[in-house]
């Protein structure tokens, strides 16, 4: 039986690689634009964008009122989608709250009776100052971005703090 | 011969369609107990059910946030035979969800899952995850209140996860709140993805089922006669009268076939048959009678709603409400770790024994573990409709 020589590939090895690369090479191709499809809406962020909530000089003193603010509902369509603010005025003093819970997002409502934020999904319990005072809720509830011009209240579509 | 017979020959020498039939038809099965092994079959009659409906149903839902509400409100309210098809698409998945439940608890009490059926078990419990996450991401696309309010939690818990939760919540919903993305998502996993793992996966469990043969239960082996009833060891097992071997690797003598086989066609398609129609007639007339609710379109900006989750979403949100703040991952955890306790199963529980009362250590934990999901089940129910 002939040598072979041991440092030159065989016509056998040199199939099985070739078979290899074609693979990884499809893999690869094909792979980086499917990864990098289902990842990109992550890395794009959210426009800032303001929009008018409404007057709120009327807003009785302690007494959480709810207003409602349409934002745009996504990059690729001109829908909106209206989120529910609650202005909370203690004093001279206004707060901007969102409505989501910071448990499981659940829309928290202002209970009169309990002079609290109830959430209705898992009974977390939020005070006037959003302070999370009962129940699951591992955190305060976000506040909007706003300004006042006025008494018309604007706000942004983000939180002062990240959620 | 005659001529529908040449054209059988005909395609039979290009096709082999005789030998695959008859493969299919005479299994050999065991004969007692036979109808708790239609529980099986069952399941499959309630997934094949949820893709009929569920192709025809793409026919007309359109997957977008200000779309998807509105088409299945006409198909409620303008489209009987359509209002039919989804109320079907509905309550099969209901019953599927509990038939794969007692198929599973069938199997793990009659100790089937045991070598050399520990993959029969591991693509079972596999497939029960993904008919779950189809009932999951089923529930988020009507975009009614219930819809939206279920999309919003259950893809919030996934926030909980260490280090990559919020990664994990915006990779599913497509941003940081739930929105148009999400649906499209949501709607492509359940339509696509979820089925293209689902069905192979199916025949890797079939083909399984088939090589080893069905279990059944202690009851119809050698020695489970002998120590229940007392009596002498009896006759040899039967020789199966159909090929292949029964079954292909044998692990203990005791185990290594039933006693008394009878063949799968038509004796078990029987058994098969009443069952399966027996719920396809339950599906239908819940489908006519109650049909699939639809309720208000979504409002993300509601104070008055509470939400409510669909009943097999029950036992996770009273954990939800019972876990503390510190403790929330802990409702990841508990699941989690009950699907890797369960794929695990046939490698930690490898006693041969077969009888569920010789095996208290494993029938006690696992009929806790059961317990434990139907109490949560039924706190959730008492507190969200006052019961």
């Amino acid at each position: 039986m002939a040598h072979r020589d041991p440092r030159r590939l065989s016509r056998r090895q040199f199939a099985l690689l070739g078979t290899q690369v074609a693979g990884a090479a499809v893999t690869v191709l094909l792979g980086i634009p499917i990864v990098g499809f289902i990842l990109s809406p992550l890395f794009r962020g959210q426009q800032a964008v303001w929009r008018e909530v409404g007057d709120i000089g009327g807003v009785p003193d302690r007494q959480p009122t709810k207003f409602e603010v349409s934002f745009p509902l996504g990059e690729w369509t001109s829908a909106n989608v209206k989120l529910a603010v609650y202005v909370v005025k203690i004093n001279t003093d206004y707060r901007i709250f969102s409505n989501v819970c910071t448990h499981m997002e659940c829309p928290v409502r202002w209970e009169d009776s309990l002079r609290q934020f109830l959430c209705p999904c898992h009974g977390g319990l939020y005070d006037m100052n959003g302070n999370n005072v009962g129940g699951p809720p591992p955190k305060p509830l976000p506040q909007y971005v706003h300004r006042i011009e006025g008494t018309t209240l604007f706000v942004q579509n983000r939180f002062t703090e990240s959620v | 011969m005659g001529r529908i017979a040449a054209a059988y020959n005909w395609f039979d020498e290009r096709t082999a369609i005789r030998s695959l039939i008859r493969k299919g038809l005479y299994e050999a099965v065991p004969v007692r107990g036979a109808w708790f092994y239609t529980l099986g079959s069952a399941t499959l009659v309630l997934i094949l059910l949820q893709l009929i409906t569920g192709i025809f149903l793409t026919l007309l839902y359109v997957p977008s946030v200000t779309e998807a509400w509105a088409s299945l409100h006409y198909l409620t309210q303008h489209d009987a035979f359509g209002a039919i098809v989804r109320g079907i698409h509905l309550w099969s998945a209901y019953i599927l969800l509990f038939v794969i439940g007692l198929h599973m608890i069938r199997t793990f009490f009659s100790g089937s899952y045991k070598r050399p059926r520990e993959l029969n078990w591991v693509t079972g419990v596999g497939l029960f995850v993904l008919v779950l996450a189809m009932a999951i991401t089923g529930a988020f696309l009507p975009w009614d209140q219930a819809a939206y309010w279920t999309a919003v939690v259950v893809t919030n818990i996934a926030v909980y996860t260490p280090f990559i939760g919020s990664f994990l919540r915006a990779l599913w919903r497509g941003a940081d709140t739930v929105g148009p993305t999400t649906l499209s998502r949501t709607f492509g996993i359940h339509v696509w993805l979820i089925p293209a793992i689902l069905f192979p996966l199916i025949g890797a469990h079939l083909a399984l089922l088939r090589k080893h043969g069905e279990f059944g239960s202690y009851v119809n082996y050698r020695g489970a006669y002998r120590s229940r009833e007392g009596v002498d060891v009896p006759p040899a097992p039967k020789q199966r009268p159909i090929e292949p071997p029964y079954p292909a690797v044998p692990t203990d003598e005791l185990w290594a076939a039933p006693l008394e086989t009878e063949d799968f066609y038509p004796h078990q398609t029987f058994k098969d048959g009443v069952v399966s129609a027996g719920l396809v007639i339950l599906v239908f007339i819940l489908a006519v009678a109650i049909g699939a609710p639809l309720e208000a379109v979504a409002d993300p900006a509601t104070t008055s709603y509470t939400p409510v989750p669909e009943w097999f979403f029950l036992p996770l949100d009273e954990l939800l409400l019972l876990v503390p703040q510190q403790l929330i991952p802990l409702v990841l955890v508990l699941p989690t770790g009950g699907v890797l306790l369960l794929l695990a199963l046939p490698f930690i529980d490898r006693d041969p024994e077969r009888n569920p009362f010789e095996r208290p250590a494993v029938m006690v934990p696992g009929a806790f573990a059961v317990l434990f999901v139907v109490i949560l089940t039924l706190l959730g129910s008492g507190r969200l409709f006052n019961l």
